[in-house]
Parts: structure tokens; C-alpha cells; sequence
């Protein structure tokens, strides 16, 4: 009975040349996460920032499950419960800030913006 | 970290990804995307192979997590080099679907299919419409019609080192006590199957181990009978009640138990959502009604005139209209003829206009 708790990532794969280690996933995720902070840094467009930043709450929900499959617990779904959330709320606020921005100046451009006042 | 990858293969790969990014990046001047983007491509291949060869045979992850990480690393990567918005939203959705097929891998259905319903279905959608709101449309006689500042980018060079610098120090650290996934008989979760007596009973009946008229027995206070993972280990147990308050038990051992009787993704998740961590959803739902107000707050336009004051406007506007001399075309005015019916957009579209670029204030 016990063995026949499995997920699917053993059962439908054939064969012994199922197992992937844990950092397989956790590399995987650090360069999504690399590749999301490189955009954050280097592009003007507003949008496209914001863009990025939902790329690293990607990566960090490919990090939370691949732990939650390792610990064999729900625990880390449940938090990517969470991040959806979080990023759901953060697109509301964000694009809203994005077209209140975009209707002062005309422009998505971020270096517009490198002179703020209070 | 030894046992995992050899560190001159994953500090080589940084070094070379930080390479290829950088070069993949759009730029003034020479712009060598595409052998950029090969670069980086080959990089992330050669760390997987490290990966793999240290991992051994028998360890190797199977095909399809090369295949969708490579396309969610690629499709990520385009995110960021692509000089068009809309394209980049595109190819974060094909981000989205290659992690969701990740999800999957990993044994999470559940997360999967919340991820591209809420990621790809709604968040994604959101960032459309606001890029096709604000973007400067073109104008006839630009051959380009890209502003420059989605042309070129900001430090691409710098940008690509202290982001492959950041992965080198993550994989470095997640490297330290990191091994093979373990096997799952001795699942945590599985524990939630008690608590489901009417998944079992089915299970049961579906494999001939109960009758119609049988079902699992309850005790004085209600209680389902039924311990399929005792405390002290070895086989669990079921109590079946049958006639007239006459009982057995059934051991997990039985040769005919469903081996397949199990918690499914999407039972756990809900097991562990509500009974581990109770309220989480009420907290989740705050956050978003808050998100919600402040996004109406922030985006809406001011609206200058009370109801009483643009009631008053409007009269006024209608009686302009229908003074003499502004309609010289209607000779004597007569009230109420023909140019009633235009004269309420104009006089709801005026007042709106000073709002629309004083409203931010």
C-alpha cells in the first residue's frame, strides 16, 4: 500500500532513469531567476520590468515546489499559492502605476523617471 | 558541490551565460543577438550536462525536464532581449506553460493548472491590454516604430555579471547538502487519506474488497475506524461494518488492496491549505481586495463635477445650443427640435478632457 503513494513524476516515467535531482530543478530556477534580475536591470520600458519581476517570482515557484517535492510535504504549494497571489495583487498595482506614469509623461521610459519629487 | 557538478563546468557556464546575455541584449550599433543568444543557449547546455554526468545514469531526469526547462530558459531569455512589449508578454506565457509542464514533472497537477489559469489566463492578459493602452502609437512616416528605449539597453555588460555572479552564489550554496529526490513511500501527506473515508469506501468497493451493503465501520462518537498508517508502523487496518452490527477488519496487506489508493495533488493541497495553514485563503483574498481598491484608486480619472454641477453644465450647453445665433442653419429656434440629440455628448465629452492630464496630481 505504502509504495503505492507515488507522484507522477515516478509513476509515468518509465524505467529506473526517472529520478532528477533536486538541483537540476534549483539550477534551472537560479538562471530563470539570473536571466529575470538581468532584464529588471537592463531595460528602460516600464512594463517590460515589471515583466521581469513576475520572471523571478516564476522561478522562485519552480524553487518552492521542487522543495515541497523533496520534503514530500504541501507545504511549498501551498506558499506558490501565495506568490500567485502576491503577483496577481503586484500586476493590479503595478500596471495601474504604469498607466498613471505613462499618462504624465507620455512615455514608458524608466529613465524619465530618474528625477523624482517629492 | 563536488558530488553534484564539477565547479569548473558551472563557473564556466556562468561565465559563458553572462557572456551570451550580454551579447544577446539589444544595443546601439553592432547588434550580435543571435550569436548571443547561441551562447547562452550553449551554456545552458553544457551546465545541464555537467549536471547530468555527475548525477549518473541512473539518477538522470528524464527528457521531458530538459525539454521544457530548455524552452522556459529560452523563452525567458527572449523576454528580456525582444525590443517589442506585446512579444515579450508573448514569450513570458511560453515561460509560464514550460514551468507549468515543470509543475508537473514534480508531481504538483494542482499548481500547474493554477498557474496558467491565473499566470497565463489572467495576469498575462492584464499586461496586454496595458501595453496595447500605453504605447505612443507611431506615426505614419516612422520607418521604426520602436522608441528608443526598448531599442537599447541599459549596462548590458554589467547587468549580465552581477546576474550570473548571483546564480554562480545560489548554485554554490544550494549545492551544500543537495541530493536525489527521495523516494516517496514513506509519504507525510499520505496521512490525510484517514480523513477521507468516502475515498476509500469507493476505492474498496471498485476492488471487490467490500460489498454495496457494507461500509467502513464508525465508533460511539462517530468516527471512521480506519488507520491505514499506524503510528508504530507495519500494515493498517480498516473496519468493516456489515449485518447487523457485525464487523471484520481488512489489512492493508491484503492482496487485493488498490495499489493505486492514494491522495491525490489536489487533496493534499487542499489538506494543506485549510487544516495546516487555516485563514491563508481569507488573508490571500484580503490582499487582493486591497490590490483591487488601490489599482481603481490609482488608475481612475478625477471626476471634477458633482452630479448637481454637471447637470447645470449640461443645461447650459443645451441652452447655448439652441440660442439663435449659434444655430444660424435652424432659422427661428423652435425648443425641443432636431439638435437635442448632440448635444449631450458634447457637452459630457468637454469637462472630462482637463481631467484626463491633470488627474495624476
Amino acid at each position: 500500500m505504502i509504495d503505492a503513494v507515488l507522484t507522477i513524476a515516478q509513476s509515468q516515467t518509465p524505467g529506473p532513469m526517472a529520478q532528477a535531482t533536486l538541483f537540476h530543478y534549483l539550477i534551472v530556477s537560479a538562471l530563470m531567476f539570473g536571466i529575470g534580475l538581468i532584464g529588471f536591470l537592463t531595460r528602460r520600458n516600464l512594463i517590460i520590468m515589471f515583466l521581469c519581476t513576475e520572471l523571478m517570482f516564476q522561478a522562485a515557484g519552480i524553487a518552492l515546489i521542487a522543495f515541497s517535492r523533496f520534503h514530500l510535504n504541501h507545504t511549498g504549494e501551498t506558499f506558490v499559492i501565495f506568490v500567485l497571489t502576491i503577483a496577481a495583487a503586484e500586476a493590479a498595482l503595478a500596471l495601474a502605476l504604469v498607466v498613471l506614469l505613462f499618462r504624465r509623461r507620455e512615455t514608458l521610459d524608466a529613465g524619465v523617471w530618474s528625477q523624482l519629487r517629492g | 558541490m563536488d558530488a553534484l557538478v564539477s565547479p569548473i563546468l558551472l563557473f564556466g557556464g556562468c561565465v559563458l551565460g553572462a557572456i551570451g546575455v550580454a551579447m544577446s541584449l539589444p544595443r546601439k550599433g553592432l547588434n550580435p543577438q543571435v550569436i548571443g543568444a547561441l551562447i547562452a543557449a550553449l551554456a545552458g547546455g553544457v551546465l545541464l550536462i555537467g549536471l547530468g554526468v555527475k548525477a549518473g545514469p541512473s539518477n538522470l531526469p528524464n527528457i521531458n525536464f530538459y525539454l521544457f526547462s530548455l524552452i522556459a530558459l529560452g523563452a525567458s531569455l527572449r523576454v528580456i532581449t525582444h525590443p517589442r512589449p506585446v512579444y515579450a508578454a508573448l514569450y513570458f506565457i511560453l515561460t509560464i506553460l514550460s514551468s507549468a509542464g515543470l509543475y508537473v514533472l514534480l508531481g504538483a497537477e494542482f499548481m500547474a493548472f493554477a498557474l496558467v489559469i491565473v499566470y497565463a489566463g489572467a495576469i498575462l492578459i492584464t499586461y496586454l491590454f496595458v501595453i496595447m493602452l500605453a504605447t505612443e502609437s507611431p506615426t505614419a512616416d516612422q520607418v521604426e516604430a520602436l522608441s528608443p528605449f526598448d531599442r537599447y539597453a541599459r549596462e548590458p555588460v554589467l547587468a549580465s555579471f552581477v546576474g550570473f555572479l548571483l546564480v554562480a552564489a545560489l548554485s554554490v550554496m544550494m549545492a551544500r547538502g543537495v541530493s536525489v529526490l527521495p523516494e516517496t513511500s514513506n509519504y507525510a501527506a499520505a496521512q490525510n487519506l484517514n480523513d477521507l473515508p468516502k475515498k476509500v469506501e469507493t476505492a474498496l468497493r471498485d476492488a471487490k474488497l467490500m460489498d454495496k451493503d457494507e461500509s467502513i465501520a464508525r465508533d460511539a462518537d462517530g468516527a471512521y475506524q480506519l488507520d491505514l498508517f499506524p503510528y508504530a508502523g507495519g500494515p493498517g487496518t480498516v473496519t468493516i461494518a456489515y449485518g447487523e452490527g457485525r464487523t471484520r477488519v481488512l489489512s492493508t496487506d491484503h492482496p487485493d488492496w488498490p495499489k493505486d489508493l492514494r491522495l491525490t495533488n489536489v487533496e493534499g493541497v487542499a489538506f494543506a491549505l485549510l487544516r495546516d495553514h487555516p485563514g491563508s485563503i481569507e488573508v490571500a483574498g484580503v490582499v487582493l481586495l486591497m490590490a483591487m481598491l488601490g489599482a481603481v484608486v490609482l488608475a481612475r480619472k478625477k471626476v471634477e463635477l458633482d452630479e448637481q454641477a454637471k447637470l447645470a453644465a449640461e443645461r447650459r450647453s443645451l441652452a447655448d445650443e439652441f440660442a439663435p445665433q449659434n444655430s444660424p442653419l435652424m432659422g427661428p429656434s423652435v425648443p425641443g427640435s432636431p439638435t437635442v440629440r448632440e448635444a449631450p455628448t458634447r457637452s459630457l465629452g468637454e469637462p472630462s478632457r482637463p481631467a484626463a492630464s491633470g488627474g495624476a496630481a
